[in-house]
């Protein structure tokens, strides 16, 4: 089906590219616990995926339904990986690359936002700023607000520099584009291990008195020193199962997870 | 002094306007120190927005939706901070106090809308598979917009309505089940990676997804690099692996027709 050799084609214009770094702030427009970002990073990319794919339905519906998927990255930041994919989907890239590099990456640059933007610029911008509104003095929030522009602006940068990085790619991905398909899925699968143990936490309250000044806890004393992400992994293939052999619909998954969170709560187990 | 009909209606408008922006993570116009000095200038006291404002900012530093959780409100802090010390008469670090309530409030609210957003996630998936793109758009107007209009309507009951009433709802709202959200929101992504697994995983992926599992465990990491780091060894193991088989079986394929006597013709399709 595919050559070994195809020229890279533009369907993207520079435009496009600056307008999914603008609608890049819609990441997280139908957050929720579930899958986090997914809807609004796809619907950030909506319009490109539709021009890439065109009349090719089932193309488009492949690629919505992998843009679906669990997705939590810093919205400062997101424009680069959107930029570098959306660059990937125009080509037509394997759809097991672009997954798992996206799977890859999107934790990384959450973390790296979060130290930059949260941990670091705002503790700053805020001091500096708060310290002349404290004095009753308007420049405070003028600067703070500023600051935040530029950083919104930046958005648009980081997208042209993620779009570029894939063009650029490009041609060392076509040359063995069935042995990468393989290799960035195991790139994927392996972050998304490591994603399980970070994102899901159960942790579990009750605590064992042995005699008057003896307290053992089963959370701390037990699974942490053993095992420390072991319920959430158990729970986490326990909802795969549920899906993959039982068919299970995934809206009952989440009523039943919210009841057994809130009946745990109440009695004090979890 | 007291707030009027029309200033109650304004600083709904503006927190609505400043809710969105905290949802969608864009300007950062939600910041204590933009809100309090915005409320200042609607209730017009300009000096005492900017005051209020920066002792809330400072308070607030620390408290970062960072890593997809969801701190105490920084909107609902900076409006009622503001118009405390407006109503009441009260300093500025006396109000910080008494806008807690509110800020815990709106955090509860959100947590359960990430929670009850799960829902929408099916509907999602099946625009996706029809390569549909309205319902995507429309999922993710209509959860911005729940989360719009819910920031107007406290902040006009708690600003104008009945400021006593709601802090007394909040310390009268039962702890198992603001506890027993926040349980659920740490499990629900479980559910997430469940749909994710069942696309991606194959059993010859397992030994990949258990080493990411289990580094995520005993290594201490502040976020997901090394682990997308030992990732891309692994998947450049791979890579050189299969490339170095494909090379033989070329060579060999090449040697075999050679030696069938076939010497002039060298092309060898991939």
């Amino acid at each position: 089906m595919s050559e070994s050799k195809k020229e890279y084609k533009h369907v993207l214009t520079n435009h496009d590219i600056t307008m999914l770094g603008i609608r890049s702030s819609l990441l997280q427009a139908s957050f929720s616990y579930e899958r986090m970002q997914s809807g609004g990073w796809l619907l950030a990319q909506l319009p490109y995926l539709e021009k890439i794919y065109g009349d090719d339905k089932e193309g488009l519906a492949a690629s919505m339904t992998d843009n679906l998927e669990f997705i939590n990255t810093h919205p400062n930041l997101v424009g680069f990986l959107m930029g570098l994919l959306v660059s990937m989907e125009e080509q037509h890239e394997d759809r097991s690359t672009i997954k798992g590099l996206k799977l890859a990456l999107f934790g990384p640059i959450a973390g790296i936002g979060d130290a930059i933007f949260w941990f670091t610029l705002l503790p700053i911008v805020a001091g500096i700023s708060s310290s002349f509104a404290a004095q009753g003095l308007i420049i405070g929030p003028i600067i703070f607000f500023s600051v935040y522009l530029v950083i919104w602006l930046l958005r648009i940068t980081w997208t042209h520099a993620g779009y570029n990085l894939g063009v650029k790619a490009f041609e060392k991905l076509q040359e063995n584009s069935d042995i990468i398909a393989n290799s960035a899925t195991i790139l994927g699968i392996t972050v998304v291990g490591a994603m399980i143990a970070s994102y899901v936490s159960i942790n579990l309250l009750p605590v064992i008195n042995v005699g008057d000044s003896i307290s053992v806890s089963i959370q701390t004393a037990f699974f942490d020193t053993i095992f420390p992400k072991l319920l959430p992994m158990c729970y986490t293939l326990l909802m795969y199962y549920y899906l993959t052999k039982k068919q299970a619909n995934p809206v009952v998954l989440i009523v039943v997870t919210i009841i057994i969170a809130l009946v745990c709560s109440a009695i004090g187990l979890l | 002094m007291h707030v009027t009909l029309v200033q109650g209606l304004l600083l709904a408008l503006m927190t609505t306007i400043c809710g969105v922006d905290f949802w969608l993570e864009a300007f950062f116009i939600f910041r204590p120190l933009i809100v309090s000095t915005l409320t200042g200038i609607i209730l017009g006291n300009v000096k005492l927005g900017l005051t209020t404002g920066a002792l809330t900012e400072l308070a607030f530093a620390g408290l970062t939706p960072a890593g997809g959780t969801q701190p105490p409100n920084p909107i609902l802090a900076g409006v009622m901070c503001t118009t405390i010390a407006y109503t009441t008469g009260s300093d500025a670090q006396s109000s910080l106090g008494l806008c807690l309530p509110f800020s815990f409030l709106m955090q509860y609210i959100i947590l359960l809308y990430y929670s009850a957003f799960s829902f929408f996630m099916a509907g999602l998936d099946r625009a996706a598979a029809k390569a549909d793109p309205k319902p995507i758009v429309k999922t993710n107007i209509l959860c911005t917009a729940i989360v719009a209009v819910t920031y107007g309507v406290v902040v006009f009951a708690c600003t104008y309505l009945a400021q006593d009433a709601m802090s007394a709802l909040v310390n009268s709202m039962p702890e198992w089940i603001t506890h027993g959200l926040s349980v659920a929101g740490g499990i629900l992504p479980a559910i997430g990676f469940g749909m994710l697994l069942r696309v991606m995983m194959k059993p010859k992926y397992i030994p990949y997804f258990i080493a990411g599992f289990l580094a995520a465990n005993f290594i201490t990491m502040n976020n997901l690099l090394p682990v997308a780091i030992l990732g891309t060894a692994f998947a450049l193991a791979d890579f050189y692996n299969a490339k170095q088989r494909k090379t033989e079986v070329e060579a060999a394929v090449a040697s075999a027709q050679l030696t069938a006597g076939n010497g002039g013709e060298k092309h060898v399709g991939i």
